[in-house]
């Protein structure tokens, strides 16, 4: 095996790129497959060696006691809760925030001059980080879902805000004096440029915001919260329990995941065609 | 320029500068009036909910006569350490992924699983293996940093023109020389903005650590005064960190300004 | 000044040369085995649609490709690994972002290979500057400024070294009618004073008849030489009433025939 991926190594020197047998293997994808779950299984494997070995399982728990806590979670349905209040937060959270960060955008995109007096504070405001609102949100609104929906709501609003904006700041002007001067009213112009040009730019908005979302209503709901995945996961460090806060992160890892995958497909059917 | 220029450009100058002005009057005149109707309306409709800026001016005098700075000095001391520390390893883990392209391909999955989540939801996990006190929130800000620096460091080596690098080498220019001129400065720009994108975050971060737990950072004093209902310190902290977070998001813009005037002429 | 004489030694020799490139798998010539040799102090210029592989000969002079057969040889020896006596300036103007005008224009003398006394790169700085008309423009940043300006400024940067031969691809391409005319007259004077040898790739056949020694025409893909021209012209030239000369319209008429079937073939210029 070592001379043969020495020879490799000589005849394709040429090219540039050191090339061993490693890089051999991974070239075919069977084999980078392999590569990939062979990783994962040495990480795993050693994990749980080393759990109640070279540290204290206290610490660390195990990938054999997160699986079994999983599947209790799921099998006994004492997760639904938990994951129905972290989706609901999020998604009307969302929804709510897409309306307001695109309305306040429009607004302020079509009065220039309250854009340039309000905007020095907008930023300002932005500079807080969002999670620091989350104790006076919980006083105001209470412990329940409406704080946490108020966060994600005040954390999206400002990202289609500020891509509403930008999406107004990159409309041609010359096409706006075009259609000027070929007698378009105001109206006009806005409904058949500003806002048909600003679409794409708020779209983009949407879907950056839609990871955010999440983080803020898993972030709210670790600060201060009744249920929820974040909830699940600060209890359980309160309890020290390793296990069930690697159960949760576990829980988030996946969702991410597959919310990034889903993004990333929505994002290529919606590229234009060539 | 303008000094010398004829008239008709010199008034329009002018008149921009006017403009500049009113605008800044209106945008005072803004916040000023915000702040008389706040005060207003809650002396009028009661200030249960909204605390009164008077109040929270007042608290702001006492705290700073106390323990504020302490608070704000953990907080900073989170953020820079932690930024210190996941910016010089995330610039390391991507110079050196981003030039061995295989590894890099094996581990892309595990590149992009880590890049979908959010890691500042893992504080509970960090704060149970480093504790309530600064080191948890370090190590929390600089798993934040590392990966966006990360990330940066990865898609910039891989954007450097080699063009750029060809033509020095046509001059000439040793390995050395070639890293002087060309991958290093490039570098600098990359690393620069990924500060700028991760220093919000880093300062997010510290806030989340300390508002799960700890006894010193503006996270800490605003869980305090939200646990003991007392609006007046909640607004007052809340207004502390928004001035932190201004002054470092205009710090960096400064500093950039002033690295990197050659990316802004080019828009 | 009389047209370089043929008894000067020759410089650049391209015998049997052909490039084949692998795209996605599959053989695609960009090259035909072509023959050329150019003479020192030579000024040649090649001209041919876009995608003939004239490109690919100045990547070969420069050391930057390997031919796929036949041999390139620079002062008869063959190129092998990267030629420091050529001067490149490619199609792409390849600036440094983060340095200004003046900084560019100055970055070989900084390095150890050619490195001078800071005095005497500012004074060789300045007299460039001069010489391509940038003057006030020294310490903008290359995002500040025009098409046109940068491609000076990449002139002036090849040129400041003075290398013994200089690769130009399309460097004129960008610019407007008028500047294009004072460039290749500033270019011809600074070739002849520093006796530069020149491989000059432009796709304007006047362009290459106004400042080249020998016109080379090329053939669409894959490239091959078509026809080749002295241009007798007396040197120095003034490209900008020489239009109008005899010689120059039946140079222009006699290559252009060459050229058009190129053109209307090629689907691109």
């Amino acid at each position: 095996m070592a001379a043969r991926s020495a020879t490799s190594m000589r005849v394709r020197a040429g090219d540039g790129q050191p090339q061993g047998g490693f890089t051999a293997l991974v070239t075919s994808l069977p084999g980078l497959i392999i590569a990939r779950l062979l990783i994962l299984a040495v990480f795993l494997l050693f994990w749980e060696y080393a759990s109640g070995t070279l540290i204290s399982r206290f610490w660390v728990s195990a990938p054999s006691a997160i699986f079994g806590m999983l599947v209790t979670w799921f099998t006994d349905g004492s997760i639904w809760p938990h994951l129905e209040a972290t989706l609901l937060a999020m998604g009307v959270g969302y929804l709510i925030g897409c309306g307001l960060g695109v309305g306040c955008g429009l607004m302020l995109g079509f009065l220039p001059m309250v854009q340039r007096i309000v905007m020095p504070y907008v930023s300002g405001l932005y500079a807080l980080p969002k999670i620091a609102l989350a104790p006076l949100l919980v006083i105001i609104l209470g412990i329940d879902i409406p704080s946490k929906i108020a966060l994600v709501a005040i954390t999206t609003m400002f990202l289609l805000l500020y891509s509403t904006l930008d999406g107004i700041r990159d409309v041609d002007r010359d096409l706006v004096q075009t259609l000027r001067l070929m007698g378009a009213t105001r109206a006009e112009i806005i409904r058949k440029v500003l806002i048909p040009a600003t679409l794409p730019w708020i779209f983009t908005g949407m879907r950056v915001a839609v990871r955010y979302a999440f983080t803020a209503a898993v972030l709210g709901e670790l600060i201060a919260a009744n249920q929820g995945v974040g909830y699940l996961i600060e209890a359980n460090a309160g309890l020290y329990d390793a296990t069930g806060v690697f159960a949760g992160v576990f829980i988030i890892v996946v969702f991410s995941v597959a919310m990034t995958e889903l993004l990333t497909r929505v994002e290529g059917r919606r590229a234009p065609p060539a | 320029m303008t000094g010398r220029s004829v008239v008709s450009t010199d008034q329009a100058v002018r008149t921009k500068a006017g403009e500049r002005r009113a605008v800044l009057v209106w945008q005072i005149a803004f916040g000023l009036g915000a702040l008389a109707l706040w005060e207003l309306t809650g002396r009028v409709f009661g200030s249960t909910w909204t605390s009164l800026p008077s109040q929270i001016a007042q608290r702001l005098l006492l705290w700073g006569g106390t323990d504020l700075f302490r608070h704000v000095y953990v907080t900073l001391t989170e953020v820079f350490v932690g930024l210190a520390l996941g910016t010089v390893a995330g610039v390391v883990a991507g110079l050196a992924l981003g030039r061995t392209q295989t590894l890099a391909l094996v581990l892309r999955p595990i590149i992009v699983t880590l890049y979908s989540v959010p890691l500042v939801t893992m504080a509970p996990l960090l704060i149970l293996w480093f504790g309530l006190e600064m080191e948890s929130k370090i190590v929390l800000v600089t798993v934040v940093v590392f990966f966006l620096m990360f990330f940066n460091t990865f898609a910039g080596v891989q954007s450097i023109d080699p063009l750029l690098v060809t033509t020095l080498d046509l001059m000439g220019a040793t390995t050395l020389e070639r890293y002087r001129k060309v991958i290093a400065p490039a570098a600098m720009a990359w690393i620069f903005s990924g500060i700028k994108i991760a220093l919000p975050y880093a300062l997010s971060a510290a806030t989340t650590g300390e508002l799960l737990g700890g006894s010193y950072g503006l996270g800490t004093l605003l869980s305090r005064a939200g646990s003991q209902f007392d609006m007046t310190g909640l607004y007052t902290a809340l207004i502390v960190l928004l001035v932190i977070g201004i002054l470092l998001s205009e710090g960096v813009a400064f500093v950039e300004n002033h690295l990197l005037r050659w990316r802004h002429v080019a828009e | 000044m009389e047209p370089v004489s043929a008894a000067l030694p020759e410089k650049i020799n391209f015998s049997g040369v052909g490039k084949t490139f692998f795209v996605r798998g599959t053989e695609v010539q960009a090259l035909q085995p072509i023959d050329l040799a150019v003479r020192a102090r030579e000024f040649v210029a090649l001209v041919g649609p876009s995608g003939c592989g004239k490109s690919t000969l100045l990547n070969l002079v420069a050391g930057l490709l390997q031919p796929s057969e036949g041999s390139v040889t620079y002062d008869g020896k063959p190129v092998q690994g990267l030629n420091f006596r050529v001067g490149y300036m490619t199609q792409k103007d390849t600036l440094l972002p983060w340095r200004s005008a003046a900084d560019n224009i100055g970055v070989s003398l900084e390095l150890h290979c050619r490195s001078v006394s800071k005095a005497e790169r500012a004074e060789r700085i300045a007299a460039m500057v001069d010489l391509v008309g940038l003057s006030g423009f020294e310490n903008h940043f290359p995002g500040e400024l025009s098409g046109g300006m940068r491609k000076r400024v990449a002139l002036a940067r090849t040129l400041i070294y003075e290398p013994e031969t200089l690769l130009m691809d399309e460097p004129f391409g960008a610019l407007d009618a008028q500047l294009k005319l004072v460039m290749q007259d500033q270019l011809q004077r600074i070739t002849q004073d520093r006796k530069m040898t020149v491989l000059f790739v432009t796709h304007d056949l006047g362009e290459a008849i106004a400042i080249g020694d020998r016109v080379v025409v090329f053939s669409g893909r894959p490239g091959r030489i078509r026809a080749i021209r002295d241009v007798t012209l007396p040197r120095p030239r003034d490209v900008f009433r020489m239009r109008f000369s005899e010689e120059f319209s039946r140079l222009h008429e006699e290559l252009w025939d060459e050229l058009k079937d190129e053109v209307v073939k090629g689907t691109d210029i």
